[in-house]
């Protein structure tokens, strides 16, 4: 719907409506858009419910499927849980991931930037096409 | 709160397993070793210094989220199917 406005404006900027017509399109628009909102965006925004992740493989000659559904909900639980983690674990988890090579502060890491990335994950898809493999992870 | 676990598993020779467990009355029975739990993991909060309530409200919250989990692993076949409702 953005869109058709920037449209609309766009061609008044071009002069190739007057405002008049403009005003008239946009007022259209808007009594179109209770109507149009709901095809624009299938799966509004927060209701993705689980997190799905599918791996399809062929090891061996023989085809294996993992196939895990997480609730959203447990994510977010599970963020809290993580922002219990006492600041001695954490420096310790820090030393022994230096120790491995990789250099991340899991204490930069703040529940409300986890939470924000939760939020998130209903518009992520993510899709890994190998020969003997092929990955999934997405919301439903 | 999670009331079904549900496991399913096939053997390579085709013979499947399955079990159900009702969780209410599982924690029933087993209610003497999770207050024990919850007091060890009170004791532990106390420890590090961490808010028993919070700590306690936090769990709480991780298991209501668990209905609706699922994990299914198939390997030629063999094959493992763990749900909870």
């Amino acid at each position: 719907m953005n869109e058709q406005r920037k449209d609309i404006l766009d061609m008044l900027a071009e002069g190739k409506i007057t405002a008049a017509e403009a005003e008239q399109l946009i007022a259209a628009l808007e009594r179109a858009q209770p109507e149009a909102a709901p095809s624009l965006d299938a799966r509004p925004k927060g209701r993705a419910k689980y997190l799905r992740v599918l791996v399809d493989t062929v090891e061996n000659g023989e085809p294996g499927r993992v196939n895990v559904r997480v609730p959203l909900q447990l994510l977010r639980a599970g963020v809290r849980l993580a922002a219990l983690i006492p600041p001695q674990a954490l420096g310790q988890a820090n030393a022994e991931l230096n120790k491995s090579g990789v250099p991340f502060d899991l204490t930069q890491l703040k529940p409300e930037q986890l939470e924000a990335l939760v939020e998130h994950l209903d518009e992520m898809t993510v899709e890994v096409d190998q020969p003997d493999a092929k990955v999934r992870v997405f919301c439903e | 709160m999670p009331q079904l676990l549900t496991v399913r598993v096939k053997r390579p020779d085709g013979r499947p397993i399955r079990i159900w467990v009702p969780v209410l009355p599982v924690v029933l029975v087993f209610s003497p070793v999770v207050a024990l739990v919850v007091l060890v993991a009170a004791v532990a909060c106390l420890v590090y210094r961490i808010s028993v309530v919070r700590a306690l409200g936090t769990g709480w919250r991780v298991i209501s989220a668990l209905p609706g989990t699922r994990v299914d692993i198939e390997q030629g076949r063999s094959a493992v199917l763990v749900t909870i409702r």
